[in-house]
């Protein structure tokens, strides 16, 4: 954590207290890299004229202003909080999978049955609660779905599709 | 005086026992609809439209208009609550009031939006009751040109509506206006960046932004605590209803707001987002509390509701007086009109006043009717907040998964969510703050429209912006803005840069 | 019974059976709710007619059916989906133009094929786009409008790149030999409202939706792409009849993945119809623009293939095939 604070530093930090104190400057780097890809991008799709703008003007344009905003982003963070916290790997790679097993499963094999692997997998980092207990949060988070978004709502998923 | 006999007659009408059923019918199945993650009105209204074939166009009317507001307010509540904002303008409502919900003082804040958003449905009200045709020929009066004046207004406005620091915000907009371009370019009808992928045609959604950005990126973010087992938020829940100071402190945000969103509304279009945009940035200058903004300030939470709020009911006047549907669910409005044969138009307010003064009497009844719906569930809604997390973030992620993918019920929207998502998640590493990204996302391409369509209607003459009066007016507007922010900026900077050095000289001279 | 009358039963039972698909009588056809995928979003018209008949389909017949709206893509999306979906009779699509015998031309590949891909069912209308101009301009015939846009091209509005108000547009300049400048817009509805802000020369769009219009005198129709008047509007030209041969519609049909049975299809076909028959329905139809014609499953899928081949040569002339 880093000891107090620099004279120099804008009244707008103030709602950051603390930070891991480095790797602030990463984050202006990828906006730079992302700035040069639809730079690139918006180049090739043609810029136009200034008063008949192509297709790749306004990407070019926002693109060009992005990529100066974040090198000015990566000198000021030189001397910033730097990140909010140490990554979460665990909880991004859970997240992430839950999302990919929703994904996969709800056309395959329905609603229902997809809806409680999410939550199982969603759940499984978490240390306090059983697997038993995850499994009952899925049927129960999978029941009410079904309950309400394919009952009351109408809404055109499958319960259960029989593989 | 003429118009307060026919609003007379329009509460008459609306005081039907049939038309007050199906007003509450509305309002109650769009609150419930638009507290679901990514389900927002136009899912709501999808679902009743069916039942309104069976209906009379009055009560058929007046039940969507109650779905569409309500679900709005529903949309505020999940934003409140979870941080995952249905649309642009409740992620507005959700930089104060998740601060608020964080702090514990989520009652306080489900308060203050249930107020502010009845005054500025009541402010709405009145301005569409008054101003009808005078707003609507304003409205036939904007031609790209003025409209890309106003967009642009937004956009300076969204800047400012990050909390984190202007050089940041800015480039998060700029961000927001950079991914916007991908998709099909309207203009010329050629792909940007779809990298061959046949979904990405029509751009991102802007629902999949808002659950990524916000609802995923936040979970991944707040599981940290939850997974070694935290205990639930051991905040002070007696922090229930505002102090009576904050009370007092909602009336001018609520007024402003509400002026703000009535006026801007009335533009098909850009509407609610910049309405929300602009009344949030203005309340950050003119608030007596603009240094607590982005800690959760009740004046901040309540003026982005009041504007959203009065902007979806002057949202109407375009769509009945001129037939021109500002966004998709007024598309609907007018496309369920015609089903009944009654061409939205010039002559509506003439040929059915019972149904359009009826509209504006419903107004009243709904919103008093979502206020009286909406306070005691302010109390289930908080005690919901004291379920563990761990219980309540794997039902989320289920919530937006199937939000997401009820858009296009196609998976890929999901596997975009998940990518967007991981991308809210490093944003929030790296203090980058999702709400101007999604500002700019929404903004800019239609910025960018506006822009090339002036160009092209006017054969090449870029004059056109300083010959028209509308936009004239607003391009000078921002410029004084703009300047006005940088000076002010200076003044700050060498206002530290003085007492740093006085406090310096202090230290020197105390060392002597 | 005797054995004469047996006999007598068996063959009516025979010839009964073997010309089932002619008798086919109006009625569900599947267990499970249908699915209407419509390629717009709900609001549209091809999603009223699709509420319109699942509404019908529902009371009238016993047939539960429920609307998935998948947009996107010029409805590309959409078929895609369906083309894929089991020929079971559960997921029809109803479609506009766009789909079928427009994206074919205007993409470069596509997923599905549109003759082979898809069972063509239904035919359910079709609805004709027209040019508009400024009541201010004084024309009021397409020979007026040739002159003045000789000296001064006039800009001209659009639902969108690759839309038919867009290909009409430039069907027409071709046939008149004339040139405006193109400004697409998302939809109608804004370019409506840029023209009536005067910010827009003209525009193209469907006639009869926008007959408030013409009757309130804010725009002049100067004539319809339909082979003849609309009984609605009888005072809007043709643009054959003033020696222009241009004939664009929009129509509205229905159709189900390829390889579906013909009994079904048939049983289909009369279902539907039958619920275009309907007074009530055919009232709202009309109120939506659409004008019905009943015509066979066979007529119709002839009418895709060839509209496909008409539809290429518009689109390649005017210039956007991708």
């Amino acid at each position: 954590m880093k000891n107090g604070r620099e004279a120099g530093s804008a009244p707008s930090d103030e709602h950051h207290a603390g930070g891991l104190g480095w790797g602030g400057e990463i984050g202006g780097i990828i906006l730079f890299a992302l700035s040069v890809v639809f730079m690139v991008g918006g180049w090739q799709l043609g810029l136009g004229a200034p008063t008949r703008l192509g297709t790749g003007a306004f990407p070019f344009v926002t693109g060009a202003v992005l990529a100066v905003l974040s090198v000015f982003i990566c000198i000021a963070e030189r001397k910033g909080d730097g990140l909010a916290e140490t990554p979460d790997w665990i909880g991004l790679v859970a997240i992430a999978a839950a999302l990919v097993v929703f994904a996969i499963s709800v056309e395959r094999i329905g609603l229902v049955p997809g809806v409680f692997v999410t939550v199982i997998v969603a759940s499984l980092p978490d240390r306090s609660l059983s697997f038993v207990g995850k499994a009952l949060l899925g049927i129960i988070v999978a029941l009410a779905c079904w309950g309400i978004f394919i009952e009351v709502l109408n809404l055109p998923f499958k319960p259960f599709v029989v593989i | 005086m003429d118009i307060l006999a026919s609003f007379g007659n329009g509460l008459l009408v609306v005081l039907q026992p049939e038309n007050l059923m199906y007003c509450f019918i509305g309002v109650f199945l769009g609150t419930f609809i638009g507290v679901l993650p990514g389900i927002g009105s136009m899912a709501a209204i999808a679902m009743i439209l069916p039942i309104t074939f069976y209906l009379d166009p009055t009560p058929a009317l007046v039940m969507i208009a109650g779905v569409f507001y309500g679900a709005e307010y529903g949309g505020s509540t999940a934003s409140i609550l979870l941080n995952v904002p249905g649309t642009p303008a409740a992620s507005i409502t959700a930089i104060e009031g998740h601060q608020l919900a964080k702090k514990g003082r989520a009652g306080v804040a489900l308060f203050s939006t249930a107020t502010a958003s009845f005054g500025g449905g009541i402010i709405g009200m009145i301005v569409i009751a008054l101003l009808s045709p005078s707003l609507a020929n304003l409205a036939l009066s904007f031609a790209p040109a003025d409209y890309f004046a106003v967009i642009l207004l937004g956009l300076i406005a969204a800047s400012a509506v990050s909390n984190g620091g202007a050089l940041k915000g800015i480039a998060m907009v700029v961000t927001g206006l950079m991914l916007g371009t991908i998709g099909i370019d309207l203009t010329t009808g050629v792909t940007r960046f779809t990298m061959g992928i046949p979904e990405l045609r029509d751009g991102v959604h802007i629902v999949i932004v808002a659950m990524g950005l916000f609802g995923v990126g936040e979970v991944i973010a707040s599981i940290r605590g939850a997974r070694s087992g935290q205990a639930a938020q051991t905040v002070d829940y007696t922090d229930f209803y505002p102090s009576k100071k904050e009370w007092k402190s909602l009336f001018a945000p609520i007024l402003r707001g509400g002026a703000i969103g009535s006026f801007v509304g009335a533009l098909p279009g850009t509407g609610q987002t910049i309405a929300a945009a602009l009344a949030y940035a203005a309340e950050k200058r003119v608030s007596p509390q603009r240094k607590d903004f982005g800690t959760g300030v009740v004046p901040g939470v309540a003026v982005p509701e009041a504007a959203n709020n009065s902007a979806t009911q002057t949202a109407f006047i375009p769509t009945l007086t001129l037939g021109v549907p500002g966004s998709p669910p007024m598309a609907i409005v007018i496309g369920a009109l015609m089903i009944y044969g009654i061409t939205p138009g010039p002559r509506l307010l003439t040929e059915q006043p019972d149904m359009f003064w009826g509209l504006v009497a419903s107004f009243l009844v709904g919103n008093i009717m979502l206020l009286i719906l909406n306070v005691p569930l302010i109390g289930i809604w908080v005690r919901l907040l004291r379920i563990p997390y761990k219980y309540m973030y794997p039902t989320i992620i289920v919530l937006i998964c199937m939000g997401v993918y009820s858009l296009n019920n196609n998976v890929f929207d999901v596997w975009l969510t998940l990518i967007i998502g991981v991308v809210g998640y490093v944003m929030r590493l790296f203090r980058f703050e999702p709400a101007p990204l999604l500002l700019g996302f929404v903004l800019g391409p239609m910025m960018e429209e506006q822009l090339r369509r002036t160009m092209l209607l006017s054969r090449g003459d870029p004059m056109v912006f300083l010959e028209r009066p509308i936009s004239a007016t607003l391009l000078a507007m921002t410029a004084l803005i703009i300047v006005f922010a940088l000076y002010s900026s200076a003044k700050t900077r060498r206002r530290t840069l003085a007492s740093t050095l006085a406090s310096n000289r202090k230290e020197q001279s105390n060392e002597q | 019974m005797n054995s004469k009358t047996t006999f007598a039963a068996a063959a009516l039972a025979v010839v009964a059976i073997s010309s089932n698909a002619a008798l086919a009588e109006p009625g569900a056809w599947s267990d499970e709710p249908v699915r209407i995928v419509v390629t717009f979003p709900p609001g549209g018209t091809s999603d009223l007619v699709a509420r319109l008949l699942a509404q019908h389909l529902d009371t009238d017949y016993g047939q539960k059916a429920v609307v998935d709206n998948r947009p996107g893509a010029a409805g590309t999306v959409a078929a895609d989906y369906v083309a894929q979906q089991a020929p079971d009779g559960t997921t029809l699509i109803l479609s506009n133009n766009a789909p079928f015998t427009i994206s074919p031309t205007r993409f470069a590949s596509l997923p599905y094929d549109p003759i082979d891909g898809f069972t063509h069912i239904a035919y359910i209308g079709a609805s004709a786009p027209g040019l508009f101009v400024q009541p201010s301009s004084g024309i009021t015939t397409l020979e007026e409008y040739v002159a003045f846009v000789n000296e001064t091209p006039m800009t001209y509005g659009s639902s969108g790149v690759g839309s038919i108000s867009h290909i009409l547009g430039e069907a027409v300049d071709a046939a008149l030999s004339v040139e405006s400048i193109h400004v697409p817009y998302q939809g109608s509805s804004p370019a409506i409202q840029d023209f009536r802000a005067r910010a827009l020369d003209s525009f193209y769009d469907m006639v009869v939706q926008n007959s408030a219009m013409i009757e309130d005198g804010e725009a002049v129709a100067l004539a319809i792409a339909s082979p003849e008047r609309n009984p609605q509007l009888p005072g809007v030209p043709t643009f054959r009849e003033q020696g222009y041969d241009v004939v664009i519609e929009n129509w509205v049909g229905l159709s189900a993945p390829a390889g579906i049975d013909p009994d079904m299809r048939a049983q289909i076909h009369e279902t539907v119809l039958a619920v275009f028959a309907d007074p009530e329905v055919q009232t709202k139809l009309t109120d939506l623009g659409i004008t019905h014609v009943a015509m066979s499953s066979e007529e119709y899928e002839a009418l895709v293939g060839e509209l496909i081949g008409v539809w290429a040569t518009l689109i390649e002339a005017a210039g956007i095939k991708e």
